[in-house]
């Protein structure tokens, strides 16, 4: 049954992935991104960062590329994917410092990595809330969509920010947070065996990102 | 590992004392000699069962060999290719790696899409052509040291290395990927051995050199090492582990090198020296003294570092400290195993011995055959190599591929398990092809510090 619900929500995502928008703008992933996961434990707080993350979307023309640009209040149509290679992302330190290769790999094991290569998030809905209030603020939206993490996909929702840098290669940064709970995914929180296996990790999880998005390079003349 | 990786260590006493004081009270928990680091990691990392890199080694002399016995042992290593343009050499070595596709022709290894990674143990003053082209080939490439005969050589491999930011170029200095010595880095950086004095680096052995074979071209070829036109003897061919880990504990370069040597004892009509000695000057003013002898294979290889309070003996994968009556006490080693060595009592350091900690025994057991510098170089350089090139393809995947500087830098930032780079590869080829020309001239050669840039 879940299996099948899965398919369901596969096949769904799919097709939304078909489906052409009209008078779309297609926006690329681009460097300069960052995925964080932060989570507890009974010894401490742990994290995880990764600097890709890939794919497109594809946004209709109430979507705010440049600084500054009028957006009307109300729904953006928008499709496209977000993903992240799970080998790309790392136990850190809370400064930054690599953490150990082990708990990379326990991660990489819970994430299923060798079956499931990527997260990936499929935006479904996009809701201005709040326009920007001058050239450097953000545009405020709230986000739904499909994440799938482990060979299951739920749909989460959660706020994001959308900050249009200008410039030459007019890239824009999507950034957010949303809180996940490892239990919605089917996974088992890790406890490691080390320690006498006292060390228990806690089920929520906060993904924080930034994505930095653009319009394709223009080939030159 | 680049230099500002190893230069931004920021190791201070204080660092290590603390490290040392739990180490001993964990030692004095036990009731057992101190070993003041849990298990090393395997060669490789912890490697998952079902990761391979398929690789290849070209040149199976002595050496390529004992490459290849190693790699067999390494779960992350699949000999998919042996290669020697000396057909019997295929042969000899194809008992270590049955599977593997036996080639003569090494252009057939840098066509094989299938083949990722390629070990290269070719006689040195064969290295560039072999190195260059494999890099072309898209190939991760393990180099043995010295990686070139020349510093002209020597350059054009570092240079190609550079270049290739997508693929590993691991030289052969196997003792920059050792626990053992990553264990020791804190410690001598930490100046828990006080004021640097001097150091003294050995490798006695008796052996001819010399390789016989029916056929004068093939002996020819074989003792390349008794060639002058391309050795660089003794001290260039075996010294370079040693002095490049003086550079790399002393954290400086070489700036002179005196040296002289002489035929002893093999008067077989050979014109390279069988016997050397060779002071090595380095630029925070300490020297180390180098001497090496095919003629007497008493007290074998090892390295000696002396500070005013304490001095450090390696010796393999084992280190000593023997301490000064006036030097101030650390603490922890009070409660360490010793070891008697004639009138000094050397205390043990060691790292990954955790184990014999564990089973109360009350020596350390030896570690097993694959965990040895050399399978930790090369199992490094082939997690390595795995980890590079799944972060290109996600950086590919992610982006596409018309942002080289953007992917240059996420490679720079990719976690790597400890090994040399290229420009340690070059600067560890300069020191050894300059002492060579001390050994062979009898003259002091200078060392100005822009011949180590790349």
């Amino acid at each position: 049954m879940k299996r099948k619900t899965l398919i369901a929500v596969q096949v769904l995502a799919a097709v939304a992935l078909a489906l052409p928008l009209s008078a779309a703008e297609r926006l690329g992933a681009k460097p300069g991104s960052k995925m964080r996961l932060e989570g507890t434990s009974n010894i401490h707080d742990w994290q995880v960062e990764g600097k890709l993350i890939g794919g497109y979307i594809e946004v209709d023309q109430n979507f705010p590329l440049e600084p500054g640009k009028e957006a009307k209040p109300g729904k953006v149509e928008i499709k496209g994917e977000a993903f992240v290679p799970i080998r790309s992302m790392s136990s850190i330190e809370k400064d930054g410092r690599p953490y150990s290769t082990k708990m990379d790999d326990i991660m990489y094991e819970k994430l299923l990595e060798a079956t499931n290569k990527r997260i990936t998030f499929y935006p479904t809905e996009l809701v201005l809330k709040e326009a920007a209030k001058d050239k450097t603020a953000p545009y405020v939206y709230d986000a739904k969509g499909l994440l799938a993490v482990a060979g299951v996909t739920n749909e989460v929702s959660f706020p994001v920010n959308v900050v249009p840098q200008g410039g030459d290669d007019k890239r824009i940064k999507i950034s957010g947070t949303a809180n996940v709970k490892m239990s919605q995914f089917k996974i088992e929180p890790p406890a490691p065996k080390i320690a006498l296996g006292m060390i228990k990790t806690g089920d929520d999880v906060k993904i924080i990102f930034d994505w930095v998005v653009g319009p394709p390079k223009k080939s030159a003349q | 590992m680049n230099e500002n990786q190893i230069n931004s260590s920021g190791f201070n006493r204080r660092d290590f004392l603390r490290g040392g004081s739990m180490a001993a009270m964990m030692a004095f928990m036990g009731g057992v000699e101190l070993f003041a680091q849990t298990n090393a990691a395997p060669p490789g990392g912890e490697v998952k069962p079902g990761l391979k890199v398929k690789v290849a080694v070209i040149g199976l002399g002595t050496w390529g060999r004992d490459i290849l016995k190693t790699l067999a042992r390494l779960p992350i290593a699949e000999v998919v290719a042996i290669c020697d343009k000396y057909a019997p050499s295929v042969k000899r070595a194809s008992g270590d790696a049955p599977n593997a596709e036996q080639v003569e022709d090494y252009k057939k290894i840098l066509e094989n899409k299938n083949i990722k990674a390629v070990v290269i143990a070719t006689p040195t003053h064969l290295h560039k052509d072999l190195v260059i082209e494999a890099l072309k080939a898209g190939k991760h490439v393990y180099c043995e040291a010295p990686i070139a005969h020349t510093v002209e050589d020597a350059k054009a491999i570092a240079v190609a290395a550079k270049a290739a930011p997508q693929q590993v170029f691991q030289p052969g200095l196997q003792l920059r990927s050792d626990p053992q010595r990553h264990f020791l880095l804190p410690f001598i950086r930490s100046g828990a051995l006080g004021a640097w004095v001097m150091a003294r680096a050995q490798w006695n052995k008796k052996h001819s050199w010399r390789n016989t074979s029916p056929k004068p071209e093939r002996e020819k070829e074989l003792n390349w090492r008794l060639d002058p036109a391309v050795t660089l003897g003794m001290i260039g061919e075996l010294s370079g582990n040693q002095l490049d880990q003086a550079a790399w504990f002393f954290n400086a370069k070489p700036t002179a090198i005196e040296g002289s040597g002489n035929i002893a004892f093999w008067k077989d009509g050979r014109e390279v020296a069988d016997t050397v000695q060779a002071t090595v000057h380095y630029s925070n003013g300490v020297f180390l003294t180098y001497s090496g002898t095919l003629a007497n294979s008493f007290d074998s290889d090892y390295e000696m570092f002396y500070g005013s309070d304490s001095a450090v003996m390696l010796r393999g994968s084992n280190a000593w400290l023997f301490k000064e009556v006036d030097s101030p006490l650390l603490g922890w080693e009070v409660y360490t195993k010793k070891e008697n060595f004639y009138k000094e009592t050397g205390i043990v350091i060691k790292a990954g011995a955790s184990k014999s900690a564990d089973q109360g025994a009350s020596t350390a057991p030896e570690e097993p055959f694959t965990n040895t510098p050399l399978s930790y170089a090369l199992g490094n350089f082939l997690r390595n190599a795995f980890d590079i090139a799944t972060a290109v393809d996600d950086f590919k995947a992610s982006f596409g591929d018309d942002d080289a500087e953007a992917l240059k830098e996420h490679l720079a930032k990719v976690r790597r398990q400890p090994a040399a780079g290229y420009l340690e590869g070059y600067q560890a080829a300069v020191t050894a092809i300059k002492a060579a020309e001390a050994v062979k001239t009898g003259k002091r050669v200078e060392l100005p510090a822009d011949l180590f840039t790349v």
